[in-house]
């Protein structure tokens, strides 16, 4: 935690956030963990070591809150590049719904031609030919070379 | 010592039939071409390649992986000497010197010097394994619950101490590893525990997944649209021979690289990118010229990687010994063994000698692979430096949906996968060390198991662990650990060790 930080203006840190989010979810393991049972010291049931865990993480999360008023401040954060990172973690979600529907090298073309041509705005035929060569090579060496079962679509491709 | 002449002969044995050497070199070529990918460190590539290892037999596949491993830890030194970008994280503070040395028409000597010391690094740790591992194992023998319990609150506190960043932060990482290992099905009780009513997570939730997302998506994440350099340095054979100043310099780093990553390596936590951090501290503070440090000085770049290599050697030593992973990287690996129905641990030696003593002449073999295959061929592996991050990051990111899904035909762990890229992205804004997660998360149930064993032992009086002499120990030290760790926190003029080693620089790399 950085204490150079000290002279900068009031508001909440990055720590004091992060500490406190730490907190918020030891309280939601403890409120999730009341459905199994804790046991006995000589017996300790399956909710032991998660109580346990969560009383950890609390105590550690309001440490970080504690001593994170040195931290930078929470808006000094940047988070130039989370809409990108948000649109690759959408289409890699639609990638994995349509993996077993439409088999592996349909998918992969699809996301391939997405990164590429939609993203990053490649031209059309240099990004055709890198991802239907991308999906056909990887799957040739992966499921056929190498053995390992991959879906393939209800067209057998 | 002639015992284990002849169990090394048996090894070489089996690690010089043509067919392991053939993986063996495979694996080396892979793990250096994963290794030069920024977003796919030894982890990354590891995880994905695994599902390949399932036909294979239990010594061809652990000969394929740790090949990869070596070789990971090798190409992310590459990238670092010659474009300043960390293949890997141990390769971070090899950037620092390598870097300037390539600006100084020097990248040859760099890369010669990183492999040599690599080269022995890596020969040094596998000679200590051969020597510590038997005799841990041996002595591991006399653990019960109650020992295994200390051992691991030991490490978790040893992490602790050792994170280049704040130690809070860390043990708070380890937590939420372990609390993540705590969804699935409890083997004591039957319960099934945090599985939202999806059945896949019955079984808990798997190590590939979380590493490959908290590692490898994560990375890409932070790092997509990116520009790479376009002007990278292709040296030739005749330019890589060090001068005999740079050689003279880097004697010494090495030694003590080697000597240190592989006592960090027994070490839990990520023990290959402390070491390097804290070998190039020692490095700058031994330095008769420390103001070198920074502008190209050759043992900035000796003792970083003769240290990380060295220390993913020493990993090795608990996992065989004790079955214990000490990294996500071994933690991998014992994924990998226990798919052939062997389990890592005191009884591997005597019980798979073959397995055990052919793995140690693999790691032998695959050194010598990795000095001869790397320096001729540096100038061949670089071209992959010139593909645009454009078009390597939709690859990269693929082969982590194929490597993920593959290893149990689960759309599950894509999910996962998936989740643990995006928290290891917020994680990482806030500056959270990603390894004690996954450390935590492998480590989880066999902590739980231990610490029920043993209260069920001593009908639920914690003085157990205070009774038995290995455990008090054990836990003793992890104490006294811990309480070097908090003093800079409560003592704001203590002076912290780490501080002085370089370690503060970890945090925000």
């Amino acid at each position: 935690m950085d204490r150079d930080s000290a002279q900068m203006p009031r508001g909440l840190r990055s720590d004091q956030f992060s500490g406190l989010l730490l907190v918020a979810l030891a309280l939601y393991i403890g409120w999730a963990n009341l459905e199994y049972p804790i046991g006995s010291l000589s017996e300790p049931g399956p909710g032991y070591m998660p109580l346990l865990l969560a009383i950890f993480l609390g105590a550690m999360g309001l440490l970080i809150a504690f001593w994170g008023g040195y931290s930078r401040p929470l808006r000094d954060v940047r988070w130039p590049e989370a809409v990108r990172a948000a649109i690759i973690i959408v289409a890699c979600g639609v990638g994995a719904f349509a993996l077993e529907r439409i088999g592996y090298r349909l998918t992969v073309i699809g996301l391939m031609i997405f990164f590429l041509g939609v993203m990053e705005r490649k031209k059309p035929l240099p990004v055709v030919l890198v991802a239907v060569g991308f999906g056909v090579i990887s799957f040739y060496v992966v499921a056929d070379l190498l053995n390992v079962p991959l879906p393939r679509s209800p067209w057998g491709l | 010592m002639v015992e284990t002449f002849n169990n090394l002969m048996l090894g070489f044995s089996i690690a010089l039939q043509p067919h392991i050497l053939v993986y063996a070199f495979a694996g080396c070529i892979i793990g250096t071409l994963v290794g030069m990918m920024p977003g796919l460190g030894p982890l990354a590539g590891i995880s994905i390649l695994l599902p390949a290892t399932f036909g294979l037999n239990p010594i061809v596949a652990i000969v394929l992986l740790s090949g990869v491993y070596y070789g990971a830890m090798y190409g992310g030194s590459t990238t670092s000497i010659l474009m300043r970008i960390p293949g890997e994280a141990a390769s971070v503070m090899t950037c620092v010197d390598g870097y300037e040395m390539t600006k100084n028409g020097r990248a040859g000597p760099a890369l010669a010097i990183a492999a040599i010391g690599s080269f022995f690094a890596g020969t040094v740790g596998v000679i200590g394994l051969m020597f510590l591992a038997p005799t841990l194992a041996g002595w591991a023998l006399r653990f019960g619950p109650p020992e295994y319990t200390a051992l691991l609150m030991m490490g978790l506190f040893i992490l602790a101490y050792m994170s280049g960043g704040s130690m809070l932060k860390t043990l708070a990482m380890a937590g939420l590893g372990l609390a993540l290992g705590m969804v699935g099905i409890d083997a004591m009780s039957g319960y099934t525990r945090f599985s939202f009513g999806i059945v896949e997570l019955g079984d808990g939730v798997g190590i590939v997944p979380v590493a490959v997302g908290l590692f490898g998506i994560s990375e890409i994440l932070i790092t997509a649209g990116a520009a790479t350099a376009d002007n990278v340095q292709r040296p030739k054979l005749r330019d890589l021979i060090p001068s005999r100043e740079e050689f003279g310099l880097s004697v010494g780093p090495i030694a003590r690289g080697s000597l240190l990553g592989f006592l960090i390596g027994i070490i839990p936590g990520s023990a290959h990118i402390i070491s390097s951090f804290v070998s190039y501290g020692i490095e700058r503070r031994l330095s008769k010229h420390p103001e070198r440090f920074g502008q190209g000085a050759i043992e900035g770049v000796a003792g970083p990687e003769s240290a990380n290599n060295a220390a993913a050697s020493g990993a090795f030593v608990p996992m065989m010994a004790l079955g214990i992973p000490t990294s996500p990287v071994t933690a991998v690996m014992i994924a990998a063994i226990m798919v052939h129905g062997i389990s890592p641990g005191p009884l591997l030696m005597t019980q798979q000698p073959e397995l055990f003593w052919g793995f140690v002449a693999s790691m032998y073999v695959g050194n010598v692979v990795l000095l001869i295959l790397n320096l001729p061929m540096v100038g061949l592996f670089v071209n992959l430096l010139r593909i645009p991050y454009s078009y390597l990051y939709p690859g990269v990111l693929c082969f982590c949906i194929l490597g993920t899904y593959s290893v149990a035909n689960s759309l599950i762990d894509i999910w996962i996968m998936l989740i643990m890229g995006a928290l290891g992205y917020v994680l990482r804004k806030f500056h959270y060390d990603l390894a004690p997660v996954a450390l935590g998360l492998v480590l989880a149930p066999i902590l739980e198991l231990s610490l029920r064993q043993s209260l069920a032992m001593s009908a639920g009086n914690y003085a157990i662990f205070v009774e038995r002499p290995i455990a008090v120990t054990m836990f003793a030290l992890g104490l006294i650990m811990f309480l070097f760790a908090i003093k800079p926190l409560i003592f704001k003029r203590g002076k912290d060790w780490r501080r002085d080693v370089g370690l503060e620089g970890a945090e925000e790399n």
